[in-house]
């Protein structure tokens, strides 16, 4: 589904990511976890289109030149980033933002958008799901929400996009042990055959409600070593440091 | 005097002019603005409240009286479409003379009078009097004042008696039709709200294209505890000049909101002076103003805190696109021998394109020690952050600058009553931002 060859990306003179090579197909959770400063924030990013960033390298979704998409296109194409930081939008309302999002992409897709009332339905639906107060639908994108009601929007967002490729950045820090398991069902229940997620995360715990096949230590700018969920436990022990149990990185 | 003030002059009815029957003191009126004028001469770019108004370039203009009857045809619907129709009464000038045709004036309801002073002279020339002399002795004169009073056209007139709840918007519609060459019209509206009553007037001025300069006086008394929202709209001619003065002069007790949205004209400058004369009265004044292409927008407002615990807020937010440039200035006067003062003042600029500019300023004369004064500027460009966070979503890059300028623009023009206002309003400010990306391609 997604071919990542050979990514290097930096802004400015400072390079971020040196060479990142990376394989995940249709109904694969990969996990990234590394130290802070590593790229894995770039990583995400770049693959959403950030614009800011030099990029280099070869980076395929289902074929397709992916870096030569904008970011809408790539949010048609399927892939949704939950930010680590949602930004705050104060003036835009979040149902309307929501609601615009949801129809923009049907309407790339060629799906009839929703009208008001389906529309409203189905996010009240997920919102309930994710314990979310529904107030926050008529209050602006983020504005004011606490860390715990952000991280929540951007799941709500992602439940209502459906895409097939969802990269979570850090979706897990900052929330209390109650919010984690509301998210990780959230996200545990748009896991399918047909669609793949990338999880950057810095604690495990997230990792025991959506089970990665695979996980990656991305430090300095390189996956340095990769494996199964087991290493997820390693690295909670010893840190990211490479060892001899783990096979290295191709 | 210089040489502009001369030739605008020059166009001018001569001041012992006495027309047929006019009481003395409309005749009055010219010679003081005449007086004034010899004495004054007009605003040079050395005046601070001319600062941002580029004068040269309209004075470069040789303006002739706007014809009257007008040559262009006007009917109901370019009034329509020009200045919508938000219900209610409706009085419409056409370079600076009443049409009849194109108003809706009638029936009045009790303790209302409006029309245009030339009919209401004969109906009640003690009102139309007393309502004239006192908004002379409450403006404050400038050059553009005294010409648009030495030209003495026909005016837009309101007249609230006390207690009065006027539950429909009166609309003043000014147009300016140009000739062939370049016409100038000297619009005036005088508006008298008794004490205790309310009313929502509505003003606008646009026009047909051409080169034209409208110089507009708009004088607003507010009654003891009255209650008056005032909303101004420029949508003037693309080629067009546009001078105006609101004067606001408020009595113990009132609340007025005044609120000024400017889309159109090449040079547009909007001068807002109100006088809070008696004590516990409240103002907000906010403008929106949206300047693209090369136009030029200046908004002045003072405020004078003449009594004790009066409120006032001031709210100026601009949208400012390709090579344009929009400024403020808002002077805050308190005077002395007044306590309990709360004046605000906020100023903020998008800036949507690295040509455009904006300047902010503001300018404090406070007399007084028991004051609560604030002031705040700011001048930004659209978030990049809230752009790619959009974009990320799915929503096109043109649909999500619109959806964040909507956001700034709309603090100012969701609150707008009638509805018919709003939906004009959102309607007009949602073309901003789409001018230079299409000059672009």
């Amino acid at each position: 589904m997604l071919s990542i060859r050979n990514l290097f990306a930096s802004i400015g003179s400072t390079e971020i990511l040196k060479g990142v090579d990376l394989q995940i197909n249709a109904g694969e959770v990969h996990a990234i976890m590394g130290p802070n400063g590593a790229g894995k924030s770039t990583l995400s990013q770049v693959l959403v289109g950030r614009e800011s960033y030099t990029v280099i390298g070869d980076v395929t979704f289902e074929g397709e030149d992916l870096l030569a998409l904008t970011p809408e296109e790539r949010a048609a194409a399927g892939l949704f980033l939950a930010f680590q930081y949602p930004i705050e939008i104060p003036g835009v309302g979040n149902m309307y933002f929501l609601r615009a999002a949801v129809n923009a992409v049907r309407r790339r897709r060629g799906v009839p958008e929703l009208d008001a009332f389906d529309f409203l339905d189905l996010a009240k639906k997920h919102m309930n799901r994710l314990d979310m107060d529904p107030a926050l639908l008529s209050r602006s994108v983020n504005a004011g929400f606490s860390g715990g009601e952000k991280k929540r929007n951007e799941v709500l967002q992602m439940s209502m996009l459906e895409p097939k490729f969802a990269i979570l950045d850090e979706t897990d820090s900052g929330l209390d042990i109650d919010a984690l398991r509301v998210v990780a069902e959230g996200v545990q229940s748009l896991r399918s055959p047909d669609r793949a997620m990338l999880i950057i995360t810095h604690y495990p715990r997230l990792l025991e409600y959506v089970v990665p096949d695979f996980v990656h230590v991305l430090s300095e700018g390189r996956i340095i070593r990769s494996g199964d969920r087991t290493l997820a436990l390693e690295l909670e022990a010893h840190g990211y440091e490479p060892s001899n149990e783990t096979v290295p990185a191709s | 005097m210089t040489a502009a003030t001369t030739t605008l002059l020059d166009r001018l009815t001569p001041p012992d002019f006495t027309r047929t029957g006019e009481p003395a003191w409309m005749r009055e009126d010219r010679t003081l603005a005449h007086a004034w004028l010899q004495a004054n001469g007009l605003p040079t770019a050395r005046d601070e409240a001319w600062k941002y108004t580029p004068l040269d370039d309209i004075l470069a203009t040789v303006f002739e009286p706007a014809p009257s009857p007008p040559h262009g045809h006007v009917d109901v619907a370019t009034v329509d479409r020009l200045a919508g129709d938000h219900g209610g009464f409706r009085l419409v000038f056409v370079n600076g003379s009443f049409a009849p045709e194109l108003s809706r004036a009638g029936p009045r309801p009790r303790g209302v009078v409006f029309g245009n002073r030339a009919s209401l002279l004969a109906e009640m020339p003690g009102a139309m009097s007393a309502a004239f002399v006192a908004s002379r002795d409450r403006s404050r004169f400038d050059g553009f004042q005294a010409i648009n009073r030495a030209a003495d056209h026909d005016t837009a007139v309101v007249l609230v008696d006390p207690d009065t709840d006027v539950v429909e918007p009166i609309h003043v519609v000014h147009l300016s039709v140009p000739g062939d060459t370049p016409t100038a019209s000297h619009p005036r509206t005088v508006i008298e709200v008794a004490a205790g009553s309310r009313l929502t007037v509505i003003e606008t001025y646009a026009g047909l294209s051409g080169r034209s300069l409208t110089n507009a006086a708009t004088a607003i008394a507010v009654g003891t505890g009255a209650g008056v929202t005032h909303y101004k709209v420029q949508n003037e001619a693309a080629e067009s000049v546009h001078v105006a003065h609101t004067t606001i002069s408020q009595a113990a007790g009132s609340d007025v909101h005044s609120c000024t949205v400017m889309l159109g004209a090449d040079i547009a400058r909007n001068a807002v002076d109100v006088v809070l004369g008696g004590a516990d009265a409240t103002l907000e004044v906010d403008g929106l103003y949206l300047p693209t292409a090369r136009q030029r927008h200046d908004n002045v407002v003072t405020v004078e805190h003449a009594a004790s615990s009066c409120t006032s807020r001031q709210l100026f937010k601009g949208v400012i696109d390709d090579h344009a440039r929009g400024s403020f200035s808002g002077r805050i006067i308190v005077g002395p021998d007044t306590v309990a003062t709360d004046a605000g003042q906020t100023s903020r600029s998008l800036l949507l394109q690295p040509t455009a500019e904006a300047d902010s300023r503001p300018w404090l004369e406070i007399f007084a020690d028991d004051v609560k004064c604030t002031h705040g500027a700011t001048v930004g460009r659209l978030d990049d952050e809230a752009m790619f966070y959009m974009r990320s979503r799915g929503i096109a890059e043109s649909d999500a600058r619109a959806m964040l300028i909507g956001a700034f623009v709309n603090e100012i023009i969701e609150g707008v009553r009638p509805e018919t206002l709003r939906a004009y309003l959102e309607t007009a400010t949602a073309r901003v931002g789409t001018h230079a990306q299409e000059t672009a391609r």
